[in-house]
């Protein structure tokens, strides 16, 4: 006799639902946090998550796992490591930190909701290890980015960002409140852990930790595998949800939980992590692109998982095969042009050796993308640094918030996806985030995108009250990460200014 | 490359202070993104449009209770996530090896009858009590307006977790060496019909209920979490009498993560209480939830053994800690 195996009493901690008598079903569980969908709680009390483990376990896994990521001895490599990082690694880091230290933290309350109006005890359960995963990831990606702050002011947008009005953060968030924090506890279990921890953290954590550790950034390396382990471990919410969904006639509301979390997620880390892969990793680092890594992580192994729940592939696969080996080319130019509007230092990245590998990795690169940096790329040479910057500002997905795009060059077939409502009219960057609008205008509808605000009169006219309102002082603003001499590279060297 | 790069000594937002900020601060202010407009917390449609904009219009910027900026709150314990897991590792440690020694004595085999019969009725049923403790914490971090709110909140609910998991921990080993009564299989009956439970069933049922987050933070943390604990406390203490020094110890341990939710809490009270009216608003609620948690306390109290006096040493602690929180007069 000692002590029990977790097998032997663990049922017992999931068997807590009680039927209510001082208050109601609808007092408790409110329609705007809680939906059933007509399935009976005793279908909800079968919810069984194939990962289980203790409090008693966690914390002590957990206690561990921080004790080698916070190791002095791995501050001092990081500051070390930093000191000597390439101006592209630099703008990595930074836009990786300012994005996901709130987001992740943010999370935290996506689960809470999961734990007080999901219906499935098990789920309840892990949501709770899910609250404090979320809480350990932003805190210790912070921490982190915190260490690179003394020698880095951008860094200091990893804490400021969240509350700003910047382009990307209302990117992001849109995103994000749409999946995980507006809809309730079982559609939020769905779309948080479907949408985006099941298919993506491993791109965002795994590819980078791989890449991170290319580069000689071990402990970068190894908190993003540790991260990932807590990802794996609660984004294992989502599939008995959808299980339970679909064996009671609802697959149809859970087939479209994951093709719009799927494709809200998919614009972000097309952005955020394809932009990371393909032109922010030093090349001589890079591996896989960003292509590679979605074609084996997402579209071969998290499409098998889809499949496996009894889910259709969505709709818009197809597209997106197209869209993994081009829209994040379209933002990176984006990006780059009108930098001003970032807080970090964008990189180029398309030196003759770097074009080299995009030309390889993405046959085309060069008649279509690369037509666009021939011109940045003369204009450089020219010394007409002003005319790299466009004086018209861009039109925005009133859906997913980045760049209304296209493939440049002979491709170029611009499409005008638009919706009229109410005497509006949105505008959108593909069929899919149209398809969104559409299934729920109420939804998006008031929505106005930073553009909106440009000519609503809500920001000013001038590009200063633009950057202002967006919360970005002068020193706030984004110059070229090489300061243009990437242009070294090609045979003419800069003209004199 | 002659871009001119400079550092920071800190985050902008906290070089206002005089202190040099700590790790907590540094790691925990400023991370939660839905406290910015009133109409539009989350970056979709604002409100009435979108019902979750006009949730939190309603039960947050709404609220009775006010403050200019509530990301200025600190968690007096300043706890993190990593220092969380330390804590409560080193507390489980010394549980397992509570429930270790105990099951090597054959401790559950020499438990009174009449004691056994508190167990069942009075102890086994609380994992739904936790739940719902769980449940309320799991609630007050997806609303509360800062992320050194949720952090708290967040915490808390882990404890509330421990606590379920234990007693079903405990369940178990009980049923075990005592088949023949009602462990791991009466407890739901007993918390939806047994008379000593109804009072805490229904203070957490309608504290579950409360969704303006003051209210809710009121309800939970002031009134509803307190009165549980304390009704814990007395579980514990009689255990000494009926020799289960298991669950002495136990309850004792409970304890401590009881205390680090009331000095939060105490702190949050402090914070806030000089602000308009928020004295007489969180007065008014504790008004309000008082009757329901007396009335929880002494149902439950009562049907402890030797119980004379017991409810009303449970409910003077707890207005003890209604005087020490900056409200009183």
């Amino acid at each position: 006799m000692a002590l029990l195996k977790m097998e032997e009493w663990y049922d017992l901690a999931r068997e807590t639902n009680w039927t209510p008598s001082y208050a109601s079903e609808e007092e408790l569980y409110p329609e705007t946090m809680s939906e059933d969908f007509g399935i009976p709680l005793n279908v909800w009390e079968t919810f069984d998550e194939p990962y289980k483990v203790s409090y008693r376990d966690y914390v002590r896994a957990q206690r561990d796992k921080d004790v080698a990521a916070y190791s002095v001895k791995a501050a001092l490599a990081r500051a070390e490591f930093f000191k000597n990082a390439s101006p592209h690694w630099k703008a990595l880091l930074a836009l990786h930190f300012s994005a996901v230290c709130w987001a992740e933290f943010h999370s935290a309350s996506c689960f809470g909701r999961m734990t007080r109006f999901g219906r499935a005890p098990g789920m309840r359960n892990m949501a709770t290890f899910g609250t404090l995963d979320e809480i350990r990831h932003g805190q210790i990606q912070i921490y982190f980015a915190y260490e690179f702050l003394k020698h880095d002011a951008v860094f200091d947008w990893c804490h400021k960002s969240s509350k700003t009005e910047n382009w990307i953060i209302i990117s992001l968030r849109h995103a994000l409140d749409d999946i995980a924090h507006t809809r309730d506890g079982t559609t939020a279990g769905v779309m948080l852990n479907m949408g985006l921890e099941q298919s993506f953290t491993n791109l965002q954590f795994v590819a980078l930790s791989a890449d991170a550790a290319k580069c000689g950034d071990h402990s970068f390396a190894t908190m993003l595998q540790s991260i990932q382990t807590d990802e794996a471990r609660h984004a294992q919410i989502g599939e008995p949800l959808v299980r339970i969904l679909c064996e009671n006639g609802r697959k149809k509301e859970a087939q479209q939980m994951v093709d719009i979390s799927f494709w809200r997620m998919w614009k972000q880390f097309s952005a955020l992590s394809g932009i990371g892969m393909d032109y922010y990793t030093p090349l001589e680092h890079r591996e896989n692109s960003l292509k590679e890594f979605m074609e084996e992580w997402v579209i071969g192994q998290f499409g098998r998982t889809v499949e496996a729940m009894g889910l259709a592939l969505p709709w818009y696969w197809d597209y997106l095969k197209h869209d993994i080996a081009t829209f994040h080319h379209a933002q990176q130019i984006g990006v780059y042009v009108y930098r001003a509007t970032q807080w970090w230092r964008p990189i180029a990245s398309v030196s003759p050796a770097e074009r080299e590998w995009l030309e390889e990795k993405y046959p085309g690169w060069n008649d279509t993308f690369g037509k666009c940096w021939d011109v940045v790329t003369e204009n450089i040479r020219n010394g007409h640094y002003d005319k790299t910057v466009p004086a018209p500002p861009p039109l925005i997905c009133n859906m997913c918030h980045l760049e209304v795009s296209g493939v440049a060059g002979g491709e170029w077939q611009p499409v005008d996806y638009h919706v009229d409502l109410d005497g509006r009219r949105y505008h959108f960057c593909c069929e899919p985030c149209k398809w969104i609008f559409e299934l729920e205008p109420a939804r998006y509808k008031g929505h106005r995108s930073i553009i909106d605000r440009a000519f609503d009169g809500t920001i000013g006219p001038e590009l200063d009250d633009f950057l202002n309102y967006m919360g970005q002082s002068e020193p706030e603003r984004g110059v070229c990460g090489y300061d243009y001499q990437w242009i070294d590279g090609y045979d003419t060297p800069v003209a004199a200014e | 490359m002659a871009v001119n790069v400079q550092g920071m000594k800190t985050w902008s937002k906290l070089a206002k202070n005089k202190r040099r900020p700590s790790e907590y601060e540094i790691v925990t202010t400023n991370l939660q993104t839905r406290n910015r407009h009133r109409d539009q917390a989350y970056e979709l449609s604002p409100a009435p449009d979108l019902a979750m904009n006009e949730w939190y219009r309603k039960n947050v910027f709404d609220s009775p209770l006010q403050h200019e900026d509530w990301e200025e709150f600190r968690d007096p314990d300043q706890l993190i996530y990593r220092v969380y897991t330390r804590t409560q590792d080193v507390q489980e440690s010394y549980v397992d090896g509570l429930l270790d020694d105990h099951n090597e004595i054959d401790h559950d085999a020499g438990l009174k009858p009449e004691w056994l019969d508190v167990l069942e009725h009075l102890y086994t049923p609380r994992r739904y009590l936790q739940t719902a403790l769980q449940m309320g914490a799991a609630y007050l971090l997806q609303i509360v307006p800062a992320s050194t709110l949720t952090a708290a909140a967040g915490f808390q609910e882990g404890d509330e977790f421990r606590w379920l998991q234990r007693i079903a921990y405990r369940t178990r080993e009980l049923q075990t060496a005592h088949p023949e009564r009602g462990f791991a299989i009466k407890e739901r009956e007993r918390w939806e019909k047994h008379e000593a439970l109804q009072g805490l069933r229904e203070l957490m049922e309608l504290m579950l209920a409360t969704y303006d987050w003051g209210e809710a933070f009121t309800a939970l943390n002031l009134v509803a979490k307190p009165a549980a604990d304390e009704t814990m406390r007395e579980l514990g203490s009689t255990a000494r009498h009926y020799d289960d020094h298991l669950l002495a110890a136990l309850v004792d341990n409970q304890m401590r993560d009881c205390d680090r939710s009331r000095r939060w809490s105490t702190a949050l009270v402090e914070f806030c209480a000089g602000h308009g009216d928020n004295k007489s608003v969180i007065q008014g609620w504790i008004d309000k939830w008082m009757p329901l948690a007396e009335k929880a306390i002494i149902t439950y109290c009562a049907a402890l053994p030797e119980s004379e006096g017991v409810a009303d040493t449970a409910i003077e602690r707890l207005h003890a800690y209604h005087r020490s929180l900056s409200i009183s007069a």
